[in-house]
């Protein structure tokens, strides 16, 4: 029949476009992982030998262990650093919480590789900035932290991926529904009482969900534990399959098999977390209306809530930024002092301009970031609007899909893409367009969740005035669900453009000369010990997302809904 | 039962929700045809299928079964799998919501039934300036969407829905968003502009005092089906279906089996535990037929004394008596029931006092007892 030509036509497309995306690379991983030569090499043949290598290695359970513990510890810590701020910031009158989300949103501007670095210039033992300063004052006669340990790695992970938490949990606090707390406490119960037995368990669904995710992350971090897991011997599944790859010669089969099981832990941990969240929808604590959160007085202690607060913005935000900005600035590296600060030059910036590569990666990283945002946001808003405003039949198993990648750590998806692209005769090997392919496959999840997200906030009879008053499909698109749309695009656009531009961990297995990126020049210069050069590169690549999402917001006001 | 004069016809129509087990049948055979320049409604409670049948008719939903005609072009057809999209259907639609867009201005909302078509400029501009005159909002054209209030809303969703001329007009329960007040004047504003305008307009709605205020003609629907069509006065005065003359309004049932008929429009009479009453029967019944006396409490005249010389008295006791001002709201006990009764305020009633009830056989509607069965054509209006 005629009116679902387009729509169905839409679909399909999108289904099988889907389809490459998320599943060959899943597929052609598992492949890899069985065979046993290198692809491409003639006389391979089906194996479980290197399944065998792995999990009969001594060192694989060490790796497990390492693992699980770093993402625990990462999920905990986060966890209580962001649930804190989130309390606070939602619940409590504490003066000057407006401040608090801009300040918890700067870490998500500064990209993870610049972060972990600036927490090495820190807290290293030999020329970390606090060890020698707190040396300094008191006299010690070894340095008292040390950024290469299990907990130097779980501290530099938790300050820069809290920022979630705080706004996940945020959320919940807002979307609660406070007369369900008003309704306990007219019923007689005290503050506590209401807090164990209505706000807790009304929450639980969020929290739990956000430890998993935070887990997730954790466990497929990949920054932390190259810059300082593998200097202070402490391997991570992530950091072994890049090593597996990075010698020589590569073990893409043993990587494949690592790749695999790390695929595994993290697809159980989305699965779980999918049933929760889903649960949680059935809790419908959240009804779309806005609440008046009711805001505890917290009297005198309000002021030692402020001062916490402004200890970890000072710790995640202020340290870090200033190391990057003072370390860019100065000729070489060290404590700051008069005789630095008059040596102060922009010599590293002239050098990082004058870097022969340097603008091959902006420009890659620019449009790969741009074009991986646009291309995710506009695929992802036509999969949203199948799966929320038809009836279509496949369409659950179309938005599924579309979540897959979110369970592939970017470092199994680049050893999975090398399969793909070693294997299929398609020649885009090396070039950017692999990258860019890779980063469409790897942001898909967020984009469907911004868009399906603010098109279910499309009334559906806005939709079907147009049709009523004539307007075809596209037409009704184009004039009504797009512009509708644009808050949430404009939103899922600048965090896919900001993730695309930091992103290191697919990216490290993909590029080659020419399709090189910041966050790769950035690793590249750090390994090479260019300390003040890779600042200088950072100071820049924070100021380019500034423009970046500066730009995307005006352009998305102007042609979305005016506030 | 095709007529040129109907504007929508409607055979059949079937629908079903959900998949598999959950499938539920929503619509099963509604059948109707609505005449060209009326205000027709569908009443009925709250899943009767009154908005799918709406929708069908829009072609928001595609029905299962059945076939629709709109101004004799017939959009969709199952058995010749016909099917017209919504938007090239002659058909202007008033949402519940109003479904203002809130990107645009009034004057962009209601233009853009002509500016997907790109008419000329100026054939816009006038247009739109006339429709928004009609519905009392011009000056307004530049004003952004969301700073309308609910009525304003309402007048931009009425423009946009008029502006392009449609053949037909779909209003979806268009008052339920408003405060009582303004329910009431905007129900006499689109009365007046379908008279105005004489658009066929279908109109959608659980309101029943709303749909005999409005209507030329009312489609009374229940559980997915048509259960009787007719004017307000008929449906009210003399419905023929026992859902009718409960869901319009308040009145008393009594059952009985018929004793004796004598044609449709002749007194007849019913064996009731009251005893033998007098009735009219509002549709074909036979004799022994299980059937029931609706008459409605405003139609029972209440006696302190017993009346001489009349049949269908029956003797009861007060129970309860509220003033309301223009009358006494009653409940009589009878026997084991209970009757409504409103009487004049003049005529004070205490609980306690022996009243006698008066059931004036004409008043008396005799219906048949088993509401189960779907409408039969006989009963469609005329």
């Amino acid at each position: 029949m005629k009116r679902f030509n387009s729509q169905t036509l839409i679909l399909i497309g999108a289904t099988l476009f889907v389809l490459y995306l998320a599943g060959v690379p899943l597929v052609m991983l598992l492949y890899g992982s069985i065979r046993s030569a290198p692809i491409g090499e003639p006389g391979a043949t089906y194996t479980i030998q290197n399944y065998i290598k792995a999990y009969f290695d001594k060192e694989f359970y060490l790796l497990l262990l390492n693992s699980v513990y770093y993402a625990l510890g990462t999920c905990t810590l986060t966890f209580l650093i962001g649930t804190f701020l989130a309390w606070v910031s939602e619940r409590t009158n504490t003066p000057l919480k407006k401040l608090f989300v801009v300040m918890s949103l700067i870490p998500f501007i500064i990209p993870g590789i610049l972060s972990t670095i600036s927490w090495i210039l820190l807290l290293s033992p030999k020329i970390g900035l606090i060890n020698l300063a707190v040396k300094e004052i008191l006299r010690l006669e070894s340095a008292p932290f040390n950024i290469y340990s299990m907990w130097g790695m779980i501290w530099a992970e938790s300050i820069h991926l809290y920022p979630l938490v705080f706004l996940l949990m945020s959320a919940a606090f807002r979307n609660m529904d406070t007369s369900l707390e008003e309704a306990s406490l007219s019923a007689g119960s005290s503050m506590l009482n209401t807090f164990w037995r209505i706000t807790l368990p009304l929450m639980r669904p969020a929290m739990f969900s956000v430890l998993l995710i935070n887990f997730v992350r954790g466990i497929e971090a990949f920054e932390v534990p190259a810059l300082i897991g593998v200097p202070a011997k402490i391997s991570v599944f992530t950091t072994k399959i890049f090593l597996a790859i990075h010698q020589f010669p590569s073990d893409f089969g043993l990587a494949g098999a690592y790749a695999v099981t790390l695929l595994a832990i993290s697809t159980i941990g989305v699965l779980i977390y999918g049933k929760i969240t889903r649960k949680e929808e059935r809790f419908a604590t959240v009804t779309g209306k806005g609440y008046r959160p009711r805001v505890i007085d917290l009297g005198a202690w309000k002021y030692a809530t402020l001062g916490v607060s402004f200890l970890i913005f000072f710790l995640a935000v202020i340290l870090p930024v200033f190391v990057l900005l003072w370390s860019s600035f100065i000729p070489y590296y060290g404590v700051p002092s008069r005789e630095l600060m008059s040596k102060m030059t922009l010599a590293n910036f002239q050098y990082i301009l004058n870097y022969p590569l340097a603008m091959t990666a902006f420009k890659n990283s620019f449009y790969l970031s741009v074009g991986s945002a646009t291309l995710v946001m506009l695929l992802t808003s036509m999969i949203a609007w199948i799966t929320v405003k038809t009836k279509l039949p496949g369409r659950a198993l179309l938005d599924n899909m579309t979540f897959i990648p979110i369970a592939m750590p970017g470092i199994v998806l680049g050893v999975s893409l090398i399969w793909v692209y070693l294997t299929l005769p398609i020649p885009i090997y090396g070039t950017i367009w692999v990258l860019l392919l890779a980063y469409i496959t790897k942001f898909m999840p967020y984009g469907i969740r911004a868009a399906s997200a603010s098109m279910i906030q499309i009334n559906k009879e806005l939709e079907e005035a147009s049709l009523t008053a004539g307007g075809t499909w596209f037409q009704t698109f184009r004039k009504v669900i797009l512009p509708l749309l644009m808050p949430g695009f404009t939103a899922g656009w600048i965090y896919i453009s900001i993730i695309a531009l930091r992103e290191l961990s697919t990216s490290i297995l993909l590029y080659s000369y020419n399709s090189t990126v910041l966050s790769i020049m950035a690793f590249d210069l750090w390994e090479g010990g260019q300390y003040t050069y890779v600042c200088a590169l950072g100071v820049l690549m924070v100021l380019l997302l500034l423009v970046m999402a500066f730009t995307a917001r005006k352009l998305g006001a102007k042609v979305g809904i005016a506030e | 039962m095709a007529d040129k004069r109907d504007m929508v016809q409607i055979e059949s129509l079937e629908k079903y929700f959900g998949e598999d087990k959950e499938r539920v049948h929503v619509l099963k055979g509604v059948t109707l045809a609505i005449p060209e320049g009326s205000l027709y409604t569908f009443l009925g409670p709250s899943g009767c299928g009154k908005t799918t049948t709406l929708r069908c008719v829009a072609g928001l939903e595609r029905p299962d079964g059945g076939k629709i005609s709109i101004a004799g072009q017939t959009v969709f057809a199952f058995g010749e799998r016909v099917y017209v999209p919504t938007n090239k259907r002659p058909i202007g639609m008033v949402f519940q919501s109003y479904a203002i867009w809130p990107h645009m201005t009034v004057a962009e909302n209601v233009a853009y039934p002509l500016t997907i078509q790109r008419r000329p400029k100026d054939e816009i501009r006038r247009k739109v300036g006339d429709v928004l005159k009609v519905v009392g909002l011009d000056g307004l054209e530049d004003r952004p969407a969301p700073k309308l209030s609910g009525g304003q809303q309402q007048r931009v969703a009425f423009a946009r829905a008029l502006v392009n001329e449609p053949k037909v007009m779909l209003l979806d329960e268009p008052l339920s968003n408003l405060d009582a007040r303004l329910r009431v004047q905007m129900r006499s504003e689109i009365k007046a502009l379908q008279r105005r305008t004489s658009i066929t307009t279908i109109f959608v709605t659980h309101d029943q005092a709303e749909a005999l205020a409005i209507s030329d003609q009312i489609a009374v629907m229940h559980g997915g089906k048509l259960i009787e069509v007719g004017s307000p006065h008929q449906l009210y005065t003399r419905p023929k279906r026992k859902f009718t003359a409960t869901f319009l309004g308040l009145t008393n049932l009594i059952e009985g089996k018929v004793l004796e008929v004598d044609g449709d429009s002749r007194p007849a009479k019913m064996e009731t535990k009251k005893g033998v009453l007098s009735f009219m029967p509002s549709t074909t019944l036979k004799k022994d037929q299980a059937a029931v006396i609706s008459i409605r409490p405003e139609n029972i005249p209440l006696h302190k004394e017993k009346p001489q010389n009349l049949g269908n008295v029956l003797e009861g006791t007060v129970k309860e008596a509220v003033f309301m001002g223009d009358a006494y709201q009653c409940k009589v006990a009878v026997g084991d029931d209970v009757l409504a009764v409103h009487t004049h305020p003049f005529n004070a009633v205490n609980p306690g006092d022996k009243v006698y009830l008066y059931l004036e056989p004409g008043s008396c509607n005799g219906l048949p007892a088993d509401d189960t069965e779907g409408v039969d054509e006989s009963m469609m209006g005329d």
